[in-house]
């Protein structure tokens, strides 16, 4: 054996060209997620080498027969042997001659270039870091699948609260636009970040307090400036009941925009729609109603100062005016023919008025002609590269109206501009918007994107806790599929059939920060570990402003940091 | 009507052969105790236990009986056989551990002029034995392979003694030790009883043994005879299911070489020391006297023995070309 050699291909177990297992030599290990390689001659290809990575290692007392023979091993008194065997799946077979390793060849960890062969890493041209792997080198992703050029969109899924979706998504943006990989198209590229789950995310452009040496280098090692996000724009809804229309924030103080849609907008953008945004059933005919009424406001509807309109000689400065006011139109019996079709059942009118008033209380702040409009009131990808739209204030229902009314004029805004940008949209809680069952504006528009969007430039990435429970559409047509701790009943679920069983069973108790990626290219997911955040997930974490606006960096990147950084666990 | 089965596998035959027959070999039953005190003796607590103790073990197995052309029609029989010795050391750092492993084949023949079988699977060493007039030649031979085999054990037990390099050891050999007396610190442990060395008087105390409780030492052979062919022995019930009288008696021997004193102070050690080793029915055929060291070490011999067909294969496929 040489002297990299961990030990030799067995003769015991089947070795195979897909699955080999290798007998470790005493005072060698394997572990799960090690890149392996052995080799042989074949008469005609020359070496062929077989890299793959150890997706099981069982160890055993040879020579024992019975349980309680440990016990006599331990005490000295049976002589047995301690033999660890490590199973490899194979990942790539170089040149492609699919023979076995024989037993008796020595394996050995694959390093270098050897490692990046094993990994097709030297297949990809451009490269995404995505986080280190078990033997401390980084793992890639290969760009092409995320960009659209052949592949696009990235599902994640996990067990809220340790399996660090959000973080993960927010470190792979951060890779994509800082890795350099995107070259020139860096400047138009952008990420729409819809954030759910309180204000961790109003504090990308923040350093993190707790950067330090280590992280730094962690960073470092991955080709990555260990800095926050450099140009950041955050909008959230107006405070409810503020006649000035503040943010309705409370740890970030300044340069969050607080964005509400104008009545005018609402009606001549048909944003009714979206109002009906939970799962629609075929067979309920207020459907009809809705498109009818909208179609109505956006014909008859025009503009009077702030955003408020004058239909029918009536001005409506409210979002409860319009309910009112359509609740009135269709109510009566002349006007009702105009406004929800000839044919219309009065049953059918009231299913439709019940949904519609249960949407004033959701949607009353932001459906608004009342306020006076600023500059940042639209939410917009185009002056940031990074924008968060902060919804974990709002009730579900009008969660739901701005992910689709913001998703819709975004995707009208590609189509327009054409694929020469980029756009990474990234959404949690997948599942609450393109469930499995049933359909919804919302879900239209999503599914649009994940079968249209590659071309248009829009890539979805989607985190949820159960993808069983996400359109399997979406699921299917993404490229990236990352999973981090799973539910042990969830991760038994067809949806998780790229890991292999003992990926599965890992799954169930990966620790918070490693995460199972699976891309095309590469046969077997891949175990990373992404660095904590270099930016501040919280108010207490924040130690100011990035130095500059477009990422450029400072001489002494620790200045502000405490001399001696707190041991503390990672907050995701 | 009562009675016990025999813990080991019939296969093996019982420990002990039916009647067993009276020695006629001398003894001296004096040599720790006078006769009229002999009562079990318990292990000492006292004595400090070997730092290691080494086991030596060889096994065999006849891989093809052949016959030798000897010209004019006529053949002589010969034996094919695979044998191996190895040591396993038994210490507190290293645990029960193989220290020497030596696999030897060898083509065994009463022909005088013969050549080495080179085979697939391995080449069997010629070596000669007289045919012995009146003797079933493959009676001989196999006693040929059974003193090579020897050969390797004391070879074995030589190159673990010195590559182990502990001083305070204690050498256990499965079997008696004949031929092995000169071994320091050595032990031949006996599984099978033929005979009865014990008068009858004294027999009764054999079956009174409690379970780690051993006779007092004993000589065989008359102090006239030559020093080599005496040798001290004592009875040891290992620890076992209570049965038979003679269930679970194994009989310990060292040289005749030592001085009475000498000797049972080292029956006093492997006393202690063997308890330890005994295997329970469950796991061994032939409990309690198979120890575990020794059955560990006879399974890790035969492993390098080879696989049996494959050498019979391979030494079909020599004869043919030959």
């Amino acid at each position: 054996m040489s002297d990299q050699s961990v030990g030799l291909v067995v003769g015991t177990v089947d070795s195979t060209p897909l699955l080999f297992s290798v007998a470790l030599a005493p005072g060698q290990y394997l572990q799960l997620d090690d890149v392996v390689v052995t080799g042989r001659t074949v008469p005609g290809f020359g070496a062929v080498l077989t890299s793959g990575v150890v997706t099981q290692v069982v160890a055993r007392h040879e020579g024992a027969t019975y349980g309680s023979d440990v016990f006599l091993i331990a005490d000295g008194v049976l002589p047995a042997q301690v033999q660890e065997i490590a199973e490899i799946t194979t990942t790539r077979v170089e040149p492609e001659c699919y023979v076995p390793p024989t037993p008796g060849s020595p394996a050995r960890r694959a390093t270098g270039e050897e490692r990046a062969q094993a990994l097709y890493f030297d297949k990809m041209d451009r490269k995404v870091p995505v986080g280190l792997g078990r033997d401390g080198e980084p793992i890639y992703l290969n760009l092409e699948f995320l960009d659209g050029t052949r592949g696009g969109h990235v599902s994640i899924s996990g067990i809220s609260g340790v399996a660090t979706k959000t973080s993960f998504a927010l470190f792979l943006l951060y890779s994509i636009f800082r890795s350099g990989v995107l070259g020139k198209r860096s400047v138009n590229a952008k990420a729409l970040v819809f954030s759910v789950k309180g204000e961790d995310l109003l504090f990308l452009d923040h350093r993190n307090t707790k950067l330090d040496a280590d992280l730094v280098a962690h960073y470092a090692r991955l080709g990555l400036p260990a800095e926050p996000f450099s140009s950041v724009g955050f909008f959230a809804p107006p405070t409810p009941d503020d006649p000035s229309g503040r943010p309705f924030v409370a740890g970030r103080t300044s340069g969050v925009s607080s964005f509400w849609w104008t009545l005018a907008e609402f009606c001549s953008e048909e944003l009714l729609a979206f109002v009906f945004a939970d799962a629609e059933d075929e067979r309920n005919q207020y459907t009809m109603v809705i498109h009818q009424v909208a179609a109505r406001l956006r014909r008859e509807a025009t503009p009077v100062g702030d955003g408020a309109v004058m239909v029918d000689g009536r001005r409506l400065a409210t979002y409860s005016d319009l309910v009112e006011f359509v609740s009135d139109r269709l109510s009566d019996e002349d006007s009702r023919r105009d406004w929800a079709g000839p044919v219309t059942g009065v049953g059918t009118i009231n299913a439709f008025l019940r949904r519609l008033r249960s949407s004033l209380k959701p949607l009353r702040t932001l459906v608004r002609g009342d306020l006076a409009s600023t500059a940042g009131r639209r939410v917009s990808t185009e002056g940031q590269q990074v924008t968060v739209v902060d919804l974990h204030n709002l009730p579900e229902r009008a969660q739901r109206f701005v992910v689709g009314v913001v998703l819709a004029s975004e995707t009208a805004r590609k189509e327009q501009a054409g694929a020469a940008g980029l756009l990474f949209t990234m959404i949690d809680e997948l599942n609450k918007y393109a469930p499995r069952e049933g359909s919804s504006p919302i879900k239209e528009v999503l599914l649009d994107i994940a079968e249209r969007g590659r071309s248009l430039g829009i890539i979805l990435i989607g985190a949820q806790q159960t993808a069983s429970e996400v359109e399997r559409r979406i699921v299917s047509n993404s490229s990236i599929k990352v999973v981090g701790r799973l539910d042990p009943a969830e991760a038994g679920r067809p949806e998780y059939g790229f890991l292999p069983p003992s990926q599965r069973q890992r799954a169930t108790l990966a620790k918070p920060g490693t995460m199972f990626v699976a891309q095309p290219e590469i046969p077997v997911p891949l175990a990373v570990e992404f660095p904590f955040p270099a930016w501040a997930t919280r108010a207490s974490e924040s130690a100011g402003d990035a130095p500059s606006r477009n990422g450029s960096v400072s001489q002494d990147p620790f200045a502000r940091l405490p001399a001696a950084p707190e041991d503390d666990d990672a907050p995701f | 009507m009562k009675f016990t089965v025999d813990p080991w596998d019939p296969s093996y035959g019982a420990s002990v052969d039916g009647e067993l027959a009276e020695s006629s070999a001398e003894i001296d039953t004096g040599v720790e105790v006078p006769v009229e005190r002999w009562a079990p003796i318990d292990p000492d607590r006292s004595l400090v236990p070997p730092e290691a103790v080494l086991f030596v073990d060889g096994v065999r197995r006849i891989d093809a009986q052949v016959w030798v052309d000897e010209g004019q029609g006529v053949a002589s029989p010969a034996l094919c056989a695979t044998y191996a010795a190895g040591v396993v050391c038994s210490c507190p750092d290293g645990g029960a551990h193989l220290v020497a492993a030596h696999v030897r084949r060898g083509l065994f023949s009463t022909v005088a002029a013969g050549a080495d079988v080179d085979t697939g699977a391995g080449s069997y060493r010629f070596s000669h034995t007289p045919a012995r007039p009146g003797a079933d030649p493959t009676q001989v031979l196999s006693l040929a392979v059974q003193r090579s085999m020897a050969e390797v054990e004391l070879l074995a037990a030589a190159q673990a003694r010195a590559d182990h390099g502990v001083a305070d050891d204690l050498l256990v050999v499965d079997g008696p030790l004949r031929g092995r007396q000169h071994l320091p610190r050595a032990v031949g442990f006996v599984k099978t009883h033929d005979k009865t060395y014990l008068p009858t008087e004294l027999g009764g105390i054999v079956a009174a043994l409690g379970s780690g409780q051993r006779t007092p030492v004993f000589r065989l052979g008359s102090a006239a005879q030559d020093l080599l062919a005496q040798r001290f022995t004592w009875y040891l019930r290992l620890p076992c299911a209570p049965g038979s009288p003679w269930a679970g008696v194994a009989r310990v021997e060292c040289s005749g070489q030592l001085a009475p004193a000498e000797a049972v102070v080292l029956a006093g050690v492997s006393q202690g020391s063997l308890i330890r080793f005994a295997s329970t029915e469950y796991k061994d055929s032939r409990a309690p006297q198979n120890l575990y060291p020794i059955a560990g070490l006879e399974r890790q011999l035969r492993r390098r023995l080879g696989d049996p067909k494959l050498m019979y294969r391979a030494l079909r496929r020599a004869a043919a070309t030959a």
